[in-house]
């Protein structure tokens, strides 16, 4: 079909991968949706996610979208015998692996909507890059694999989409495979993620024997004929489903009926019921989040994925349905529901950044107002301004020039300095898009690079990679002068060290990994220091006195109750600092100390000798004096791990786990299949993957997330102490 | 530990339900009038008196059966004050597991080879088990009386539920209504759940393997909140 389109062939040159070279037409496609984006036609935008467990399909069926929306011309397999993988994966590594690590951006026409699809990762390690993500999408499509069913990352996503409200439809894919049982995958939706799941598509035929799909609302058979399912046959249903597809229906109607008077009149009436009453119907309920429509098909057989198209634009709000919130910083914070209107003043979030060779690469989603080419933007973090240079649309590494960009667009600037999660406004207005759940990083390791251009090249990296994710963290230790890298997981890391290698030709050789500790205290106690100071020169003096108690919740915090001028106002700072500086690094194994509430409520001064330092000076000796008396304990990141596999290997699994000091929560059988879900301390977690494949013949996978912090058995405990002595006496 | 006024003072006390040896026990009602509250607050008491339960639940998902101890276990939290609320909630989460199963999956040689594979191995020693959602309806009584004989084989305290219908008339001559009329003799601890016309539920043990200490008292489930009391 391409030969009878015009076509011109376009090496665009900002490809991240050069070696892809892709055919692209000029099909006038950005210019409509540029102008419907201006025309105020909101309606007809949809910001979408596709989110699932790895291996479940989403690049597949990302790809056969663009493919079937014309933004591509020819499909790439992700572990194609092409070589070329997929369009959405456009990082080398990525290719390689066949998983998608960064979410990429892109956007596409549906008959007369404009699609922006985010591609998220699948992996927990990422999970900040589908929370962020998430923050931007208005509406989502969860994937699910028709085999493997509801595994253990849909149901993180699933709470992610529950906390940020996206209002979600449930594409089962891979209804070719042997296995294949979307009845059952739709009732897992319904039991493990409580959704009210309905399906709105009954098979026609499965595994091998897949044909095409009963259309519950029209009460048609779809076929996709053509070598690319391109051309759609729609029929009347085979007689043998006709009657599955009529009680199918029945329960689709009363399942949607609840969301319309209207349609629930017609039922009792008995009247013939309107497709559009269905329609609206199953949008409200969708946007209410009361109801999950379920769509199945083959992305990789290149069937029903037009139809899960269709029910993107029928079902999914566009970025009016949806209530954002801004942060008004003139006002303490008030919160604010953004306008969507592109006559308003701006409001628009950078959500992602990508560091190409061009400059850095910053994804936004505008919220209200219109970005224009030439305009002055202000970072409401920094209050900087930014001019704005090029205005790009992205397609996952291909980019189209724009001149401008309306509210609720999902667009890319060029050349922008900021930091993901940074607000951009215009000069009338301070807001800020409510701040993301950052998590803090749980495992660290030393890089060290191999020679003097790789250590070039590796703070190059490092510098892009900590502005792109904030969960990824580096700095210097300056006991060892090593660079330390932090971050989520193993994976996490591993693939930011492969990053260097490969994009930055940093060779660094890494150290073994280390668990983030940190030590707080179990009891109140009092502390009363002097610091003094009279060798030459001006002294020092300063006197604090008061008291360190457990806190609750947060880190850290500093209450003073200082009377009658004990300790003059311009010192109480300078005692808060004192204790923040002392919290750095505790006394049993050196790591940061938390969960501290400190008071102040006495103390002295000298009308000359006293000073900022010599109070700082003063409270972290007072601190020094009672933190060994508050009963300090050293605690540790636990994560929940879930394993699934065979149920024969239940035994083995729960074993594996005990033996690594895991507290076994629970465990969830179905049929031969079975999921064990646990918490189980970082430190023990080493290794895992390896000793799981070899317990279980490589049938079992697990996932891995922060769960929280716990104190460490009195065992463990004074082994890390030992360590911590033999290592200052090493230094 | 210093959780004894929680046991104390606990209204299940009253009954010395669930206090006494390896017995079967059954807790009955019809729908949603609250036997997995009453299933989580006799397996909390067991914890609090530092046994390990294993609560096993058939056709419910592991979160959802943990959030009935969370919320339980937080009306216990309101109602007496406890020194360090989050070592009572990490030793919960220590004496307890959870195992759940699909309606299709359960059957005894699996629970048997589950238990098998938690104490052989000393992952998870239970001295009591939950079972919720359990099909009377379709078991044979055979099929009861072999998880009886591996419940005692094993040492364990077990504790089912059943739901009752409404429409379904038949008693056993103790009271017991179907579909457990015909296998009541089993169990050691019957207990009915009653609605009573004032929205309140009445707990009716009708067997009671444990010495009945204070008379004259009777428990209930608070409506709102499923919790028991002492009236």
């Amino acid at each position: 079909m391409n030969e009878t389109r015009s076509c011109r062939a376009t090496v665009t040159p900002f490809l991240f991968t050069p070696q892809v070279l892709y055919i692209e037409c000029a099909s006038g496609l950005i210019a409509a949706l540029e102008e419907r984006v201006m025309k105020k036609d909101l309606g007809k935008v949809r910001n979408i996610g596709i989110s699932a467990h790895i291996d479940s399909g989403k690049t597949t069926l990302t790809e056969r979208i663009l493919f079937y929306t014309q933004r591509i011309h020819a499909i790439h397999e992700v572990r194609g015998k092409d070589g070329v993988g997929a369009t959405m994966d456009s990082m080398e590594l990525e290719k390689e692996r066949g998983i998608t690590i960064q979410s990429a951006a892109t956007y596409c026409d549906w008959k007369d909507y404009a699609i922006n699809i985010i591609d998220t990762p699948g992996h927990v390690d990422f999970t900040i890059e589908v929370e962020r993500a998430l923050r931007v999408l208005d509406g989502a499509v969860l994937i699910l694999c028709s085999v493997g069913g509801v595994q253990s990352q849909s149901i993180t996503v699933n709470r992610q989409m529950t906390r940020y409200k996206v209002p979600r439809i449930a594409f089962i894919n891979k209804c070719d495979r042997t296995g294949a049982n979307p009845y059952r995958v739709t009732q897992q939706l319904r039991d493990k993620l409580d959704l009210n799941a309905v399906m709105l598509q009954l098979p026609i035929g499965l595994e091998s024997d897949l044909e095409g799909m009963v259309d519950l609302v029209t009460m048609k058979a779809i076929y996709f004929d053509g070598e690319q399912g391109d051309s759609i046959r729609i029929e009347e249903i085979p007689d043998n489903l006709r009657d599955e597809a009529e009680e199918k229906r029945e329960e689709l109607l009363d399942a949607v009926s609840m969301f319309s008077d209207e349609l629930m009149e017609a039922m009792l009436e008995e009247e013939e019921i309107d497709e559009a009453l269905i329609h609206e119907a199953v949008r409200k309920g969708t946007l209410s989040l009361e109801l999950t429509p379920v769509f199945i098909g083959s992305a990789y057989k290149n069937k029903g994925v037009q139809p899960l198209l269709d029910a993107v634009t029928s079902y999914l709000p566009c970025p009016t349905d949806v209530e954002n919130t801004a942060l008004d910083l003139d006002k303490g914070e008030e919160e604010i529901v953004v306008t969507n209107d592109p006559a308003d003043n701006l409001v628009a979030l950078a959500f992602k950044l990508e560091d190409g060779r061009y400059g850095q690469l910053t994804y936004i989603r505008t919220y209200q107002g219109t970005l224009s080419k030439g305009d002055t933007i202000i970072n409401t973090r920094t209050g900087k301004k930014v001019k704005v240079g090029r205005l790009v649309r992205m397609h996952a590494n291909e980019m189209e020039e724009i001149e401008t960009a309306g509210s609720g667009d999902i667009v890319a600037l060029f050349g922008v300095d900021c930091a993901s999660g940074d607000t951009f406004c215009n000069d009338k207005i301070n807001w800020s898009m409510s701040s993301m759940h950052v998590p803090a990083p749980v495992i660290s390791l030393a890089v060290t690079p191999v020679d003097n251009k790789a250590q070039i090249n590796m703070s190059k990296a490092l510098n892009r990679f900590t502005k792109e994710d904030p969960t990824f963290k580096t700095f210097v230790d300056h006991e060892t002068g090593e660079t330390i890298i932090s971050g989520m997981g193993e994976l996490h890391l591993e693939v930011y060290i492969e990053r260097m290698k490969r994009e930055y030709k940093a060779e660094v050789e890494i150290g073994a990994p280390q668990v983030a500790y940190r030590e707080t205290i179990l009891q109140r106690a009092d502390f009363d220091y002097t610091h003094k100071k009279q060798t030459g020169g001006s002294g020092q003096f300063g006197r604090v006195a008061g008291y360190i108690e457990p806190l609750e919740e947060g880190e850290y915090e500093f209450v003073d109750q200082i009377v009658g001028g004990a300790i003059p106002r311009e010192f109480i700072s300078s005692c808060d600092k004192g204790f923040q500086k002392a919290l750095a690094k505790g006394i049993l194994t050196g790591s940061p100390i938390t969960g501290i509430r400190a008071v102040i409520n006495d103390g002295s001064f000298h009308a000359v000798d006293s000073s900022d330092v010599a109070f700082q000076l003063a409270a972290i000796g007072a601190f020094k004096a009672g933190y060994p008396k508050a009963s300090p304990v050293i605690m540790e990141p636990i994560m929940k791990v879930a394993v699934e596999g065979p149920s024969e290997f239940q035994g083995a699994v729960m074993g594996s786990l005990n033996q690594r000091r895991g507290v076994i929560i629970g465990t969830f059988e179905e049929g031969n299949y079975t999921v064990v879900e646990s918490e189980v301390p970082l430190s023990e977690m080493f290794g895992y993957s390896t000793t799981l494949r070899s317990l279980t013949q490589g049938k079992a996978e697990f996932t891995m997330e922060f769960s929280t912090y716990k104190q460490v058995p009195k065992s463990v405990a004074d082994e890390l102490i030992k360590e911590f002595e033999a290592q200052k006496k090493d230094a | 530990m210093g959780y004894e006024p929680l046991v104390s003072q606990n209204p299940l006390r009253a009954f010395n339900i669930g206090r006494t040896g390896n017995q079967l026990g059954l807790v009955m009602a019809r729908a949603g009038l609250g036997k997995t509250a009453l299933l989580v607050q006799i397996a909390l008491d067991a914890i609090l008196r530092g046994k390990n339960v294993l609560h096993v639940s058939i056709g419910e998902t592991i979160d959802k059966t943990r959030l009935w101890y969370d919320d339980i276990l937080q009306l216990i939290l309101q109602e007496h004050s406890v020194n360090r609320p989050h070592e009572l909630i990490e030793m919960v989460a220590q004496h307890r597991m959870i195992m759940t199963f699909n309606e299709s999956s359960f059957s005894r040689p699996r629970l048997e080879e589950r238990l098998n594979d938690l104490v052989l191995q000393n992952i998870f020693v239970p001295n009591c088990i939950v079972i919720d959602g359990f099909d009377f309806e379709n078991t044979e009584r055979q099929v009861l009386e072999d998880i009886k004989d591996l419940t005692e084989n094993m040492s364990l305290q077990a504790w089912f539920s059943a739901i009752s219908h409404r429409e379904d008339t038949r008693f056993s001559p103790a009271g017991v209504p179907a579909p457990c009329h015909e296998i009541d003799d089993l169990f050691d601890t019957i207990i009915l759940l009653k609605p009573e016309s004032d929205s309140s539920i009445n707990l009716e043990v009708i067997r009671n393997s444990g010495e009945k200490v204070e008379n004259g008292k009777e428990l209930k489930l608070d409506p709102t909140t499923m919790m028991v009391k002492e009236i």
